[in-house]
């Protein structure tokens, strides 16, 4: 396994940021970790990248024990993290920033470079590598600090929130890079409030809110449920209040004269068909359909904040 | 604990070249030097010119009143070099709080210590890079205003004293040993301020009212209430070294990892 944690938990003083985290990384799978924000996804991040120490529970990284280990510099020699903002020196150039951390993991500069120059060939970096980094764009930087994160070549790599604030085109060429690293046979762990992108990336994911929720293949978590798509006539919106009057109150999303019930059982369907019936509608058809990652994830995150 | 030089050389490298970058931190480095270099200077060349000038003579004895007004001129030469000597130690305590608030605090604000602390490199090495990346060009830029003090000096009052005034040896012991010791001072009391805000300007001021009671000291010189010789600056030297030594080991407990990360990251 590349990560194994049992009860993990970190404490800042008397407030609990995260607790009772068991789950395991297989080597080369792409692992989402979500949550809201403040749910404590950074700090279990930066808990595996030996960060910050744990305050209780168990956990290995590459083989290597947290929190036993001296200072976690052989930790981190195997993990590569890309934070939330890509920290890059504005005064210095690509080329120095890059050096930098080529030295501090005491590399042999000429084959980094070799590695290096492939990646920012990859990301369209290539001749901009002597231009200071305050030039750069948001989705430049970003991809230069994805290139800082995978000179050492780290066998498992942390992804906090990549594509966040790049343009398409650059947030689909940093995606086909994850896909592709997952594809070298590299551990990644994805951070990421864009589910759509999860749903692309990851097999499995783990739910994260203040302690876990879940840990769960993609599949599973979206078949745990069910979702019907209803077509009726006319304006599907105005149907909605109707599903307030059912016992179970499912959640639904309307387009157009599309309406999207989510249900917990299949022995719901008939009720909502019989409750839209009821208020008036003209049912052109009913089908089941894909539970959209959201909808699993939402619900998860809101269930214990219920009263 | 794991220990590498090359990752110390690899923080000293980035940090001199970011600040070899930052045109603005450089001219504020050499703006106290300029100031202690040409202010004496200038008040040397105005003693020379006309040493017979009676004013001299009243100054002379106002400082000491069994002075040989004959020698006024180069009884106030000596007496200002004295009293700028006091600045010369002060001076390397300042450039490595610019320096060191920039280099540790400037990490946090520009958003680069998370990524720098996932990396291999130690708190320790950390310490260490960043304190010679600000104690070189300090030491340096006190040394070449010595120097540059020496040679104006010498020069201008040359057709007084015709001998050498400068480097004497409380001069020079004052620059080689203490004020790098000073330096070490300053340099500490800026990186542990720095460890603990979050703010490079607000880093630069607490370290700043930190080390005032030495300006205090040069106040003191200045007005004559204070006269300090060799043996004064020695043991001043002595106190600095143990002062250097606690700084030491509270910077060793203080700049770990876990407590930058949970405070700044």
């Amino acid at each position: 396994m590349s990560i194994v944690v049992e009860g993990l938990e970190k404490r800042f003083g008397a407030r609990v940021a995260v607790t009772g985290l068991t789950f395991e990384v297989k080597p080369g799978e792409v692992f989402g970790l979500l949550g809201p924000n403040g749910a404590g996804k950074t700090t279990t991040v930066r808990m595996l990248t030996g960060l910050l120490l744990p305050s209780s529970g168990r956990g290995t990284v590459c083989g290597i024990e947290l929190g036993a280990q001296s200072d976690g510099t052989a930790l981190r020699k195997k993990v590569g993290l890309l934070t939330e903002q890509p920290g890059l020196y504005e005064r210095l150039t690509a080329r120095e920033n890059l050096t930098f951390f080529m030295r501090l993991h005491e590399l042999d500069e000429t084959a980094a470079w070799q590695r290096a120059n492939g990646y920012l060939r990859r990301f369209g970096l290539d001749g901009r590598e002597d231009e200071p980094v305050g030039g750069f764009s948001k989705g430049m930087r970003q991809k230069l600090a994805i290139v800082r994160t995978l000179l050492h070549e780290p066998e498992v790599i942390f992804l906090d929130e990549p594509t966040s604030g790049l343009d398409p085109q650059s947030a689909r060429t940093v995606r086909d890079a994850v896909a592709e690293l997952s594809a070298e046979g590299r551990t990644l762990v994805l951070c990421s409030h864009n589910l759509a992108e999860v749903e692309r990336l990851c097999t499995r994911v783990a739910v994260v809110k203040s302690h876990l929720r879940t840990v769960a293949a993609l599949r599973e978590l979206r078949r745990e449920g069910l979702a019907l798509e209803i077509v009726v006539e006319g304006e599907a919106a105005a149907l909605v209040p109707a599903l307030s009057s059912l016992p179970f109150k499912p959640a639904a999303h309307h387009e157009g004269s599309r309406l999207k019930v989510m249900l917990a059982d299949e022995a719901q369907a008939p009720d909502v068909v019989a409750a839209l019936v009821h208020a008036g509608a003209r049912i052109h058809s009913v089908a089941r359909a894909a539970r959209p990652l959201e909808e699993a994830y939402l619900e998860l995150v809101r269930e214990e904040d219920a009263p | 604990m794991s220990f590498s030089f090359a990752r110390v050389k690899a923080v000293l490298w980035k940090d001199l070249l970011e600040l070899r970058k930052n045109k603005g931190m450089l001219w504020s480095m050499l703006a106290l030097p300029s100031v202690i270099v040409l202010v004496p200077l200038g008040i040397v060349w105005t003693y020379v010119r006309d040493p017979h000038d009676p004013n001299l003579r009243a100054m002379a004895l106002y400082y000491d009143f069994t002075i040989n007004t004959d020698h006024a001129a180069r009884f106030l030469v000596d007496k200002v070099l004295s009293d700028w000597f006091v600045l010369y130690l002060v001076m390397p305590v300042f450039v490595p709080i610019l320096i060191s608030s920039h280099a540790v605090a400037g990490e946090k604000e520009k958003r680069t210590l998370e990524p720098l602390l996932s990396s291999p490199v130690t708190p320790l090495e950390l310490v260490i890079g960043k304190s010679l990346a600000s104690l070189i060009p300090s030491v340096a830029v006190c040394l070449i205003a010595f120097a540059c003090l020496c040679v104006g000096v010498d020069a201008v009052a040359w057709s007084l004293t015709k001998e050498l005034v400068l480097p004497n040896l409380m001069w020079t012991f004052g620059v080689l040993v203490i004020a790098p010791l000073f330096a070490f001072f300053g340099n500490g009391v800026a990186v542990l301020i720095s460890a603990r805000v979050g703010d490079s300007r607000l880093a630069q001021q607490l370290s700043g009212l930190f080390v005032l009671p030495l300006v205090g000291l040069a106040a003191g010189q200045f007005g004559g209430v204070l006269k300090a010789g060799p043996g004064y600056y020695a043991a001043l030297g002595a106190f600095v070294l143990l002062l250097d030594v606690g700084i030491l080991f509270a910077a060793r407990r203080l700049f770990d990892r876990e407590r930058l990360m949970s405070r700044w990251g």
